[in-house]
């Protein structure tokens, strides 16, 4: 493959990765395309944007998930290349396809590798062919609610019922026993078909308490591959990521080598081409499993990107350009340590239900080792048609010690109101003893809520205080006549002067 | 000024006594020495005893909303009556009424009208940003009204359901 500069790419997504990917752009020279839907014309992806352009409708589906619309933008804007994002039109085959039709240089793998291994199951028949263990479970998708029973009573219960187009927790149920089977199925079916326009599922067994570590792998079109070592993963509510990590705290050296080297053979097996990630469940003994690949860039790339010291996204751009990845495994160490967590509009006094709104004030935490990759500003209204991600904060460390309590610091300094957000969840979670010393599976979130929400010692009375005083205030800026009342600091300043020792 | 204050389900009784940004103030029995400090229209520093509070206020009708660093705790204000009993909320004895908690679409409806169900048990699923939740009844009882049918779209408040 002969290296093509890139001119000018086009983001096919929004939020904060839309955003990670305009400063890559802007870092490298190249000209960055924002698209955005009737929802999103203030969205920070598109302020920081050299160029944008309209897509349509608020609705995913009519916008953000519009083949059509994305590639007439590209082709408005005079776009070189397409970078997805993740999520959206990140794993579609048939969208990489268009691309590659055109012309336009699609930021990923070729369109076929993301039809071998963004299918999930003919992604595990390739492990398997690859040499790499799977969980046990079916090979093939299953379309109807009898298939999925038969299958079901072979593999037993408990099991997972997931969408084989699937990504990111969405069409995904633990099915404990058959009783729960044809409601979750119904569910995770609906969910996949909103999601992925394909309501085909299929089943694995369920590991007892396993944990979730993946690896990130690169390869160039010349044949060169290396993997970037692993992220912890485990801590996840409903199968969303909350909190990742890299290094994990329980994966040995010769797991990792191992992990590693089953990635990369099945990156060259596969014949993939650019940044992806193998997810694999590691059981109590530590045998690892595999999950799926994402053939694209994941939220959590920043703790990779932290410990390592490689900007994921340029290498992406590179990589697209049909350049050489310009380092060998051996070159490769994990220095220190990082911790993301995912900033959610979410309230975790309500059961983490989705939490939209106008985020009225902000204050972003800094410092030595802090980095908030961020798709929000003080003003801006989170909308309802999208996931609920603000923000990723990452913290980097010399040691998993050093990064908790950075993260701590970090999260004592991070506010955001208007919106309730999960910041004082992970302040919480951050001191807990069992996050602290490592010791934590799949199950922790839930573990952690059960047994820390009832018992925990609430600020119930300097909250009463702080209202209080703050009531004390108002009433008394209200008796002002409107007329009077401070509009300048100083005269405000004066004011306050004349009624000392008046209250 | 006194006040009664509803945190979080508890009652709590609040006395502020002022000069300036100093305040003494005492909730139930505990007494507090405030230095108070606004940082912009949204941020408050507060020095409590001496310790170091950064806070977030938002505005609420009734009270306002306390952000930590750790917690976020809802408090509604009323003055306190004259020699009034200072109590809880008392407990809802009528029929519950559900209402979204936030804007989406009904996915599906779980259950009709006249169903016996238990606290806990499903009424309907919602999605809202690209999740589906499912909505439980918060006690057991007769469901006496479903407002809402599969694929309407509901704005935050909008009355689901009426369980008693």
């Amino acid at each position: 493959m002969n290296e093509r500069p890139l001119r000018k790419v086009l983001i096919a997504n929004r939020g904060e990765i839309a955003v990670r990917i305009v400063r890559a752009c802007q870092e490298l020279g190249i000209a960055a395309v924002a698209v955005y839907s009737e929802a999103d014309r203030g969205a920070l992806h598109v302020r920081l944007a050299g160029e944008a352009c309209g897509i349509g409708p608020a609705p995913s589906r009519e916008s953000y998930l519009s083949i059509d619309r994305i590639l007439e933008a590209a082709r408005r804007t005079g776009a070189d290349a397409v970078h997805p994002g993740y999520g959206f039109l990140a794993e579609n085959a048939a969208f990489a396809r268009a691309c590659e039709e055109r012309g336009l240089v699609f930021v990923g793998p070729r369109s076929e590798t993301i039809a071998l291994m963004g299918e999930k199951t003919s992604a595990r028949r390739m492990a398997v062919e690859a040499g790499v263990p799977v969980v046990p479970g079916t090979l093939e998708p299953v379309r109807d609610a009898q298939a999925i029973r038969r299958e079901a009573r072979r593999i037993g219960f408990p099991l997972m019922l997931k969408a084989a187009s699937g990504g990111g927790g969405k069409g995904l149920r633990l099915v404990a026993d058959e009783g729960e089977l044809d409601a979750a199925a119904q569910r995770a079916r609906s969910e996949a078909l909103g999601a992925f326009g394909d309501d085909s599922v299929y089943l694995e067994k369920a590991l007892e308490r396993p944990r979730h570590v993946e690896i990130q792998v690169l390869a160039d079109a010349h044949g060169n591959a290396v993997h970037l070592f692993e992220r912890e993963c485990s801590i996840q509510r409903r199968h969303q990521k909350l909190i990742e990590e890299s290094p994990s705290p329980f994966v040995t050296e010769a797991l990792r080598r191992r992990m590693g080297a089953l990635a990369v053979a099945l990156v060259k097996r596969s014949g993939y081409v650019n940044a992806g990630t193998l997810e694999f469940l590691v059981d109590a003994a530590g045998e690892p499993y595999f999950l799926e690949m994402n053939t694209r860039l994941q939220v959590e790339h920043p703790v990779t990107e932290m410990v390592t010291g490689i900007d994921l996204v340029k290498l992406q751009l590179r990589i697209a350009a049909g350049e050489r990845l310009p380092f060998r495994q051996e070159q490769l160490a994990q220095r220190g340590h990082a911790i993301e967590c995912r900033v959610l509009a979410e309230d975790p006094d309500r059961g983490f239900l989705p939490s939209p709104g106008r985020i009225q004030a902000l204050e972003a935490p800094a410092g030595p080792g802090v980095r908030d990759d961020s798709g929000v500003y003080a003003g801006y209204a989170v909308p309802v048609h999208y996931d609920p991600l603000l923000s990723k904060l990452v913290v980097h460390g010399e040691s998993r010690a050093e990064a908790i309590q950075r993260m701590r610091r970090a999260l004592s300094e991070y506010r955001i109101l208007g919106v309730p957000t999960t910041l004082p969840f992970y302040a919480r979670v951050l001191r807990d003893p069992s996050f602290v010393s490592g010791e934590f599976d799949t199950s922790y979130v839930a573990s952690f809520v059960a047994r820390s929400d009832g018992a925990r010692e609430r600020p119930v009375a300097l909250a009463a205080a702080a209202a209080a005083i703050r009531e004390v205030r108002e009433r008394l800026a209200a008796r002002l006549p409107p007329a009077t009342r401070p509009t300048s600091p100083w005269f405000a300043e004066g004011l306050r002067e004349a009624q000392r020792g008046r209250a | 000024m006194i006040f009664e204050a509803l945190v979080e389900g508890r009652a709590l009784r609040v006395e502020v006594k002022g000069r300036g940004d100093r305040y003494d103030v005492t909730v139930d029995d505990r007494r507090f020495e405030v230095d108070w400090r606004e940082n912009g229209r949204h941020f408050v520093s507060l020095l409590v005893d001496g310790r170091n509070l950064e806070l977030g206020l938002e505005a609420r009708a009734g009270g306002c909303i306390v952000v930590f660093d750790d917690d976020r705790l809802a408090v509604e204000l009323r003055d306190a009556v004259r020699g009034g009993a200072l109590g809880g909320k008392p407990a809802a004895g009528g029929p519950a009424r559900l209402s979204a908690p936030m804007p989406g679409k009904i996915v599906r409806v779980l259950v009709l009208p006249g169903t016996a169900v238990e606290a806990g048990q499903g009424l309907l699923v919602m999605e809202a940003m690209k999740m589906e939740n499912e909505i439980r009844s918060p006690r057991a009882g007769l469901v006496r009204e479903i407002a809402v049918r599969d694929g309407q779209a509901v704005e935050t408040g909008a009355l689901l359901a009426v369980v008693g």
